[in-house]
């Protein structure tokens, strides 16, 4: 808890220095991400994440110390050959873009552990600290470092505010984007490098790797929240300024701890509650939604038993006989009798089920549903009378009153289906 | 059947394109008169949309050259409009059927100016225009195909041409869109614009359009509808391809360069 108010009072001037760096660092990577994310580019931006190790390691050998002007420039410039290598194989050769990209990805990744490990070996001590460029650490940077990652991140932010309308419609439709005599060739090389810049200004921080994920993630977890652009960029923003702040926190209270792991933990976390609790496209919303679905199928079955049995003349059912006709459901089946009772659909009577006057309405609206929909199958798809049941049985519970009054027009108001039976109607309705 | 005229529109002259080794349209030679409605017809694969493609400088030409109102298409983009297919973007993109018709006075606002309220009425009419108005603030994968149809005509109508080309714009539309698309046209060309079409229904063909431009891999016709749509040059358009382009077509991707490219 000490740790907790230390931090986040910011009364270390190192560890204001720190969030504002990581801070900075996470919406460039978010913004970017989400262009990145929505022109369907992931997978080159874990090359890129993965190609700047080399880079690293031989700013290191040629300047032998950590000079973040160094290691910014050898990153930049092996992150942005991949994003070369990669388009020119892929349009030059038959070889699938992703086959590019894996390839290209291990062979830079593989040749930046073959550098470091040597450098490691040389023992010199300025180089000690290497590894922290593969899961980052953000306890680490010091003044001169976030004046040049923070310069950067600014820059990446301020282009793209500068650029959206036109990376907008550059990334839903390109060929539009150029027939309006916008730039695409140059927007795109910009874009690219924006990208490779994103990447860049984590690697300290965060990690060389494990920057794929801080580009990707919040815009994969915003898309759940929002269906506008404008809101989305804001969403991942968020999503991405509280795992690196978070990361950052954890790394700091806990020794020895790198930042960029608990980062990708944390926007793992809300990508995963986004997946499943969004209010539009989550999990759980679709959940509930097929299981309350599934509930009004039920009590719609049940009224139809009763109006069967009111059709016959009888004035309702025994409640056992109604549990009877779906087997292996009781408590299904006690739960919708409970919730009809409710709505006022039905009434209980010394173990007879009845049927109100609304509970009528409503079983012959689902009836004539039913009905309408077999005579339509049997008249205009020349379906045979006995194979048209299944479908009116899942179609009646979602048939609109629009598309009842349709179906009616289109049939001249019939008045009885392919099995002769009648089809109820409403007496108070025309 | 081809009728070159003084003072086109648009005037391709000998163009020749290929797509990667694979040639698709072979010395195309053609003019366009002023507030006509063009159909392009042929079958799949004819070059329907290579050619319009290739007019908008979205497709490089191996050889020959186009040019609307006599001058380069860079000098004129302002008046010139494109549809895309509707297949050719990804609906998911999160945007407003509103947000997607703005894009069309983008090329007038110039880089870093957004758009107003200004704009915003602007493609408010355009939305109405094409019937879409109560749909403005829809995501636009909730819009059926006949819906993204529409508001990418309404994005063209935002761009306020005064000519337009349009790969497909009745692909999964159904028949009383089609209709009301056909008169709005209509009443485009009266009003002096040109508007040129990419189609595939002959039937529906000879009712629309003032002027068919018929296509199969080279130029079969160029005319007005009246004296094109003949069922000689019907059976040249449909009636398969020249075999010996296609034949060549196959010798070209097969060898290790492109002998048609300059």
């Amino acid at each position: 808890m000490e740790d907790f108010i230390y931090f986040f009072s910011f009364q270390d001037p190192n560890v204001l220095m720190v969030v504002v760096g990581i801070s900075l660092l996470s919406i460039s990577a978010a913004m970017v991400g989400t262009f990145t994310f929505l022109d369907k580019k992931a997978l080159i931006g874990d090359a890129i994440s993965h190609a700047v190790l080399p880079g690293v390691c031989l700013a290191f050998m040629l300047s032998g110390n950590k000079n973040p002007y160094w290691i910014v420039s050898g990153a930049f410039i092996t992150g942005a050959l991949s994003t070369y290598i990669i388009s020119w194989i892929s349009n030059y050769t038959k070889l699938k873009e992703d086959t590019v990209i894996a390839a290209v990805l291990s062979i830079f990744f593989g040749l930046g552990i073959v550098i470091m490990t040597q450098l490691q070996q040389t023992g010199n001590a300025a180089l000690s600290g290497l590894d922290h460029f593969i899961f980052g650490n953000a306890i680490s940077i010091v003044r001169k470092d976030l004046l040049v990652y923070g310069i950067l991140a600014l820059t990446i932010i301020l282009v793209i505010l500068f650029f959206y309308k036109e990376f907008k419609v550059m990334v839903f439709n390109r060929s539009f984007a150029q027939s309006i005599g916008l730039p695409v060739k140059r927007l795109e090389f910009l874009f690219n490098s924006l990208m490779v810049l994103a990447v860049v200004t984590g690697i300290q921080a965060i990690g060389v790797v494990l920057m794929a994920a801080l580009l990707i993630t919040p815009a994969a977890a915003a898309k759940f929240w929002t269906d506008r652009l404008d809101r989305m960029l804001i969403i991942a923003v968020v999503f991405s300024l509280i795992s690196g702040i978070v990361g950052a926190y954890i790394s700091f209270a806990l020794p020895h701890m790198p930042t960029g792991p608990w980062v990708v933990i944390v926007l793992s976390l809300i990508a995963f509650l986004s997946f499943f609790f969004s209010v539009k496209k989550g999990v759980l919303t679709k959940w509930i939604a097929k299981r309350n679905y599934q509930r009004k199928i039920h009590s719609d079955h049940i009224l139809k038993a009763l109006f069967g049995a009111w059709e016959k003349g009888k004035q309702g059912l025994k409640t056992e006989n109604i549990f009877n006709i779906f087997p292996g459901k009781n408590f299904k089946t006690q739960y919708s009798i409970n919730k009809l009772n409710k709505k006022g659909y039905i009434t209980e009577n010394q173990s007879i089920i009845k049927l109100t006057e609304s509970g009528l309405t409503e079983a012959k609206r689902i009836v004539r549903l039913h009905r309408l929909w077999e005579l339509y199958m049997t008249e205009y798809m020349n379906i045979a009378p006995d194979h048209v049941h299944d479908s009116a049985e899942k179609l009646e519970h979602i048939i609109t009153p629009e598309l009842e009054s349709k179906l009616d027009r289109n049939l001249n108001f019939p008045k009885a289906d392919p099995h002769h039976s009648i089809i109820p109607r409403d007496p108070k309705k025309p | 059947m081809i009728q070159q005229i003084d003072n086109p529109v648009v005037e391709v002259h000998d163009l020749m394109v290929s797509y990667g080794q694979n040639p698709v349209l072979w010395n195309i030679d053609l003019t366009l008169p002023a507030g006509a409605l063009i159909g392009i017809l042929g079958p799949n694969g004819a070059g329907k949309s290579t050619l319009i493609k290739s007019i908008m400088g979205l497709i490089e030409a191996n050889s020959g050259y186009s040019r609307i109102f006599d001058q380069e298409l860079n000098q004129v983009r302002n008046r010139v409009s494109y549809v895309p297919q509707r297949e050719s973007v990804d609906w998911d993109f999160p945007a407003s059927a509103l947000d997607i018709v703005m894009m069309g006075t983008y090329h007038h606002l110039g880089i870093f100016k957004r758009p107003g309220k200004k704009e915003k009425a602007l493609a408010m009419t355009c939305l109405e225009k094409v019937n879409m108005k109560a749909f403005a603030n829809r995501q636009i994968s909730e819009l059926s195909g006949g819906q993204q149809q529409r508001v990418f005509i309404a994005r063209a109508l935002a761009q306020e041409a005064d000519i337009y080309f349009m790969d497909e714009p009745f692909a999964g539309v159904d028949m009383s869109t089609e209709k009301a698309l056909v008169s709005l046209f209509q009443e485009m060309t009266a009003k002096g614009k040109t508007v040129i079409v990419v189609h595939h229904d002959i039937y529906s063909a000879g009712k629309y359009f003032d002027w068919l431009i018929m296509l199969n891999m080279h130029l079969i016709a160029s005319g007005p509808t009246e004296q094109v749509l003949t069922e000689e040059l019907l059976t040249k358009t449909y009636g398969g391809k020249l075999s010996m382009l296609t034949d060549i077509g196959e010798l070209i991707k097969k060898s290790d360069f492109n002998p048609l490219k300059s």
